[in-house]
Order: structure tokens, then sequence, then C-alpha cells
């Protein structure tokens, strides 16, 4: 009897170091300073649909595959530590959106992130907190609601908001986002 | 303990249990003849065998020889792997820190298509950060805009409301 579940409990130890992995890379964001919990809203919007997560281990590769075409690029990447996204098509229905904005904004402020710019119209909210010690940014906020979508961008680490506009370029992806 | 207790002693225990041969223990008292330490050491023995023999042992209760006898039961190993046996559960536990080093020393690396992948979802990330940007940018020019407006009308109209006072002054 006591073999079986000393057994049991062996295997299911070996399962579980087995997935660490996939565990750490998802924690490796939550335990950073700069993380932000933005909920989730599937249940009312559906699936995001753009969800975005990158951790340090990736942005380091990505940096070290732009450091020969653009070394701004790889110098702009190299400082973040995760990147994540989730962006809800809010099909005109913007209501629990707009509730979960007001949600994490309160967080934010609870938890020592400065208001960096926030537009209130009546169509669009906007907000962009940061989050700083010791004069270094350890994360950047951004949540958008309007009609169309719900965006939620989360930046773990230091950036630069005016190189945007330079690395982009030097990313070479087109994307056309509308703007309204 | 002297020289011969190593050398000897099988055969000085088989003699005194009686289980040499009737040539070897003639041998071997032949030897003790000549040796003077071996023959002490055929004694020794001897007295202590005679010793051993003298002791009364208590035959034990049998409800205690029972339950002595199903001791080594409990205890016998399963047949197979038992894991509470010291060197199964050093194996087992050697299994886990195994992963975990395997894990710390091979950090996963992705392929070129992953990393492109992550190429353009950082851009979609930005892109979105630049909207963002772009929008509150429109809405801080708009707000500047407006107050600088306000601000100049304000200025125009107080200039405008003097410069009429200070005529009617004039015409008085």
């Amino acid at each position: 009897m006591k073999r079986t579940i000393m057994t049991k409990l062996m295997t299911g130890l070996i399962c579980a170091l087995l997935s660490l992995p996939a565990i750490a890379q998802e924690d490796e964001l939550k335990d950073l300073p700069g993380y932000v919990d933005f909920g989730d809203l599937s249940s009312l919007y559906g699936e995001p649909k753009i969800i975005i997560n990158l951790g340090g281990t990736m942005l380091n590769f990505v940096s070290m595959m732009s450091s020969a075409n653009s070394p701004e690029t790889s110098e702009l990447i190299s400082k973040l530590k995760g990147v994540r996204v989730q962006i809800y098509s809010t099909d005109k229905n913007p209501d629990a959106a707009r509730a979960q904005f007001n949600k994490v904004k309160g967080d934010l402020k609870s938890s020592g992130w400065e208001p960096i710019v926030q537009v209130n119209e009546e169509d669009q909210q906007v907000l962009i907190y940061m989050k700083m010690k010791d004069g270094n940014m350890e994360g950047m906020t951004v949540m958008v609601v309007d009609d169309e979508e719900a965006v939620f961008v989360n930046v773990i680490g230091q950036l630069n908001p005016a190189e945007l506009g330079k690395v982009m370029d030097s990313l070479d992806v087109d994307v056309d986002l509308d703007l309204p | 303990m002297n020289k011969y207790d190593d050398k000897w002693e099988d055969r000085i225990n088989a003699l005194l249990d009686g289980e040499l041969s009737d040539t070897d223990a003639e041998a071997l008292k032949a030897e003790a003849t000549d040796d003077r330490e071996l023959a002490g050491a055929i004694v020794e023995a001897y007295q202590l065998q005679r010793a051993m023999d003298a002791v009364h042992v208590e035959r034990a209760p049998a409800s205690l020889r029972k339950r002595l006898r199903t001791i080594p039961r409990k205890h016998r190993a399963a047949s197979g792997i038992n894991l509470f046996q010291p060197r199964w559960a050093m194996a087992l536990t050697a299994i886990p820190l195994a992963i975990i080093a395997v894990n710390l020393m091979q950090p996963d690396t992705p392929s070129a298509d992953e990393i492109a992948k992550a190429r353009q979802q950082l851009a979609i990330a930005f892109a979105y950060l630049d909207k963002a940007g772009s929008i509150t940018g429109r809405e801080i020019e708009s707000t500047i805009a407006h107050t600088m407006a306000d601000a100049l009308r304000g200025s125009v109209n107080r200039t405008i409301k003097f410069s009429n006072e200070h005529t009617k002054e004039k015409e008085v």
C-alpha cells in the first residue's frame, strides 16, 4: 500500500518537474515588478484577437538577431524583459472593457504606477502609465478602449517611446493599424 | 589477539564442533604439540565453548516467539523494487535533480521561425504603443491649441476692451 502511494507520489513529482520550463516561462514575467494583470475578458468578448507574450529569453534572441542590421533596435530590445499584448474585439459593446479598464487603472494607482497621459473622450479612453524606480523605468502599461477594440499592452523593462518610430522601421514588419 | 586467530580460526572451530575429519584433527593436534601458541588458542577456544555451553538459556514464551517469527516476514523485501530501500530512495531523489539540471543547463533555443514570429509580434506591440502615442499626442496638441487659443482670445478681448475704455476716456 505504502509502496503504491510512494510510486504515485514520485510519478506526480517527476511529471510536475518535467512541466517546470513552461510554468517557469509564465512565472518569469509575473514575478517582475513591471508586470500588470489585465484579467480575462474572454468570457465576455471571446478569445483575444491578438495575444502576445514575449519573455526575456525570446526578446534576447530577437535582440541578437537584430544586432547586425540595426544596433539601435538591438539595444532597445535588449532592455526589455517582457512584452504582453491582449486585444479583444469589443464589437460596439465596450462597457465591460471600460469596467476592466477602470479596474486595472485602480490597481495601477494603488501599486505605485504613475499616470503619464490619459484621454477620456466619449467614444474612446486611452491611458498610459509608467512604473519607475530610482529613475529607471520598470514597466509601461497602455490601455485603449473604444467601440471596436480593447487594447491592453504591458511592456516590462525599459523603453523609450521616442525611439519606437525608428525601431519599427528596422523591424521590417508590415503592421498597419487603423487610427480612429 | 595472537597471529593464529585468523590462520587457524576455521580449523579450531571445526575441531571443536566435531566437523574436522580425523586426519585433519590429528594433524592439527600434532601441530599444536610443537606450537605453544596454537595449543593455547585451541585451549582458549575450548574453554570458551564450555563456558557458553554452561550458560542457561531461558526459553522465551510462546507468544513472544510467535511475534518474533513474524518480524522477518513483515520486513521481508517485497518482490521487485522496494522504494523504501535507501539505494532506491537515493535513485528516485536523483531523477528530479537530473531533470532540473538538464532544464537549467539546456535552455530552450527557439528556431528561426519562432524568432521571426516573435519579431513580428514585437512589431505589432510597438505599433499599438505607437497608435496610443499618436492618439494621446493629438489630444495633447488639441488641448494645447485650445488653451493657447483661449489664452489669445482672452488677451485680445482684454486689449480691445482696454482700448475702447481708453478711447472713451479721451472723448470725455
